[in-house]
């Protein structure tokens, strides 16, 4: 551990901050000094500390409450508890607090210089538990998938297996669920991994440029063809074609896919001459196909085609346990990415995550850690910094002014027994134009 | 042409062996290639005596020496033979604020035996030296080294101090030399 640790001395003797300080600043430590544990918590909002040697008498907040929060909120910062007052019962209180050493004030140097090492040396093994754990993490995570809740393992144990064979794939699940993903993971696992791997978003494509795309064309087959061009089919060449929203294509090109798929062979827009092909398809949806064949815009035949095997991936909100360990994963890139050092996600806040719906699914989440990071003044990600999302959780419908009109008037006509000269007076309308009201909004049909 | 070099002033403060300032003087153009100057001893520090736990405390000496100017020279050390102390620690043999003016360190707890004269002792000689070099080199912003055959590594007993060689490490040594240019 060749770095430099950064020291914060927290108490409110200025006189035992600033011995303390200049003997720190001697060893090579970064420090900082605060004379409360309000200074403190700000300042470790702020940049990140190792060690923080806390007095416990300080006005406001003591020094075991501090601990209780620095612990809580920054689990790896070690703090060391320094007191005048010393007593075997606050040295058990604060070591069950979590206080990696208690040092009875006034110490030897000596004994402040082992205190040092020994969290060194904590440290230490704590990166190599971190290491390790880092080491076991990437069990969770399949080619940039992550998950660790059951539904996801199961995932991860059926792509190397639908990897293995040469069967189209069907994956389903909600937009933002990370089915290009999977496709990426089954087309790497398979002996197609060195072929190319092409991804077409079929929703995003006019039927008839899709055509093109996938078939190509000769030079001259339709205005603007000024070059001869090979499609996708073609290209993808031994690889692996990954059609997104094949719900969205048109039943003339479902036609057209399907003759491919029995045939594997294809015929260039504006030419005659079949060309083979070779690519095994994996396609995507987050339409239910059934459905679509219920209302005749999706071929039967072409879906089970298509559907040879089908992988759901579950909606976010269904795999809530998947959620810090992602949260830590964004958390990681957007702050390498952003050189923000944003490195926390407060325990109320994920609570917070774990409780949001997440219709975007894991695309959603992953936006909102990207803009939470970017937008963070603090290391630290609070409730407030996802502020945006509880704006776009879908609430009851807004009522229009006629509701509310309509609701209005029932709620006089009941505080009047259903008296219509009384319920006009308050209303302020005539009697003819209150009958006309509950006439036209059939009110009468409420009347208890 | 060579810029003078760095002039160190080795100040008595109190009642000192004469010895003392004279080993510690020696060792610093020794081993530092500075030029040192003895400076007129200072009286004791009385002011600074904590009556509660009968130590000296190193603040107010501090405070004292740094307003003072003496001009002729680029840093000062002082050399006191009094318990020395810093408001949290229990002791310390020497003290100096990193990249400083001023630095002290105290014979007091050198010595073999708390009854020893310093004139007796060879050993209590070389640790008060090997303090000076250490604090010295505080002033000229080294911190403290990980390596523990060098003067610069933090010795917190005299046991500590006996085991470090009067030596620095190569990276120290490299240090100082352009520190001290």
């Amino acid at each position: 551990m060749d770095e430099k640790m950064s020291v914060m001395v927290v108490d409110d003797e200025k006189i035992v901050r600033e011995s303390l300080f200049f003997w720190f600043e001697k060893a090579g430590y970064t420090v900082d000094t605060a004379s409360s544990g309000f200074e403190a918590l700000k300042k470790i909002e702020a940049y990140p500390f190792d060690i923080m040697f806390v007095d416990i008498k300080m006005p406001g907040m003591d020094g075991i409450q501090l601990l209780g929060k620095i612990k809580t909120e920054y689990p790896d910062t070690a703090v060391v508890i320094i007191t005048a007052y010393g007593s075997i019962e606050s040295a058990i209180n604060a070591m069950k607090a979590g206080a990696s050493d208690y040092l009875l004030k006034p110490f030897k140097p000596k004994y402040l210089s082992l205190v040092m090492e020994k969290i060194l040396q904590q440290k230490k093994l704590t990166s190599e538990y971190n290491y390790l754990k880092g080491r076991l993490e990437k069990i969770s995570r399949f080619d940039n998938i992550i998950g660790q809740s059951s539904p996801m393992m199961e995932i991860f144990e059926l792509i190397p297996e639908i990897a293995a064979s040469d069967a189209s794939v069907l994956l389903t699940g909600e937009t933002g669920t990370g089915k290009e993903l999977v496709a990426k993971a089954i087309h790497a696992k398979s002996t197609r991994s060195q072929y190319p791997f092409i991804a077409i978003n079929c929703g995003s494509i006019p039927d008839t440029l899709l055509e093109s795309e996938l078939f190509g064309h000769r030079k001259g087959a339709f205005t603007g063809a000024i070059h001869t061009r090979k499609g996708f089919l073609e290209v993808v060449a031994g690889g692996t074609l990954f059609l997104d929203e094949i719900g969205e294509i048109s039943p003339k090109m479902q036609i057209d896919l399907l003759r491919v798929l029995e045939e594997k062979t294809i015929t260039r827009i504006g030419s005659s001459e079949p060309i083979n092909i070779n690519f095994r398809l994996v396609s995507a949806t987050r339409k239910n196909l059934e459905k679509a064949i219920s209302s005749n815009t999706f071929r039967e035949d072409f879906y089970y085609r298509v559907n040879v095997i089908h992988l759901h991936i579950p909606p976010l909100r269904d795999r809530k346990t998947d959620i810090p360990l992602l949260v830590e994963h964004f958390l990681k890139k957007y702050s390498q990415e952003t050189a923000k050092h944003v490195d926390h996600v407060s325990k109320n806040t994920l609570t917070q995550l774990k409780r949001y719906p997440w219709p975007g699914n894991v695309r959603e989440l992953e936006n909102a850690i990207e803009r939470a990071v970017v937008l963070s003044k603090s290391r630290t990600l609070r409730s407030g910094d996802f502020s945006f999302l509880s704006t776009s959780i879908p609430r009851k419908k807004t009522p229009s002014l006629r509701e509310v009109g309509q609701a209005y008037i029932l709620e006089v006509l009941e505080m009047c027994d259903w008296n219509i000269t009384h319920a006009a007076k308050i209303l302020g309308i005539n009697r003819v134009t209150l009958h006309k009201k509950i006439d036209r909004s059939g009110l009468r049909t409420l009347k208890k | 042409m060579r810029k003078d070099r760095q002039r160190i002033g080795v100040i008595p403060i109190g009642d000192i062996p004469d010895i003392a300032p004279k080993v510690i003087a020696a060792h610093i153009s020794g081993y530092l290639d500075l030029q040192t100057t003895l400076l007129g001893s200072m009286k004791n520090p009385s002011y600074a005596l904590d009556r509660q736990r009968l130590q000296y405390n190193v603040g107010p000496i501090f405070q004292h020496l740094e307003s003072r100017l003496f001009t002729s020279v680029d840093k000062v050390i002082g050399i006191l033979d009094v318990d020395l102390f810093v408001p949290v620690f229990t002791h310390v043999f020497g003290e100096a604020r990193q990249g400083g003016r001023v630095a002290l360190i105290s014979i007091f707890r050198l010595r073999e035996n708390p009854m020893d004269t310093i004139n007796d002792s060879a050993v209590a000689l070389e640790r008060a030296a090997k303090v000076a070099l250490h604090e010295l080199c505080h002033l000229y912003d080294l911190t403290h080294c990980e390596n523990r055959q060098c003067l610069m590594h933090f010795s917190g007993s005299l046991s500590d101090l006996d085991q470090i060689p009067l030596s620095f490490c190569r990276y120290c040594s490299q240090y100082i030399r352009e520190a001290t240019k």
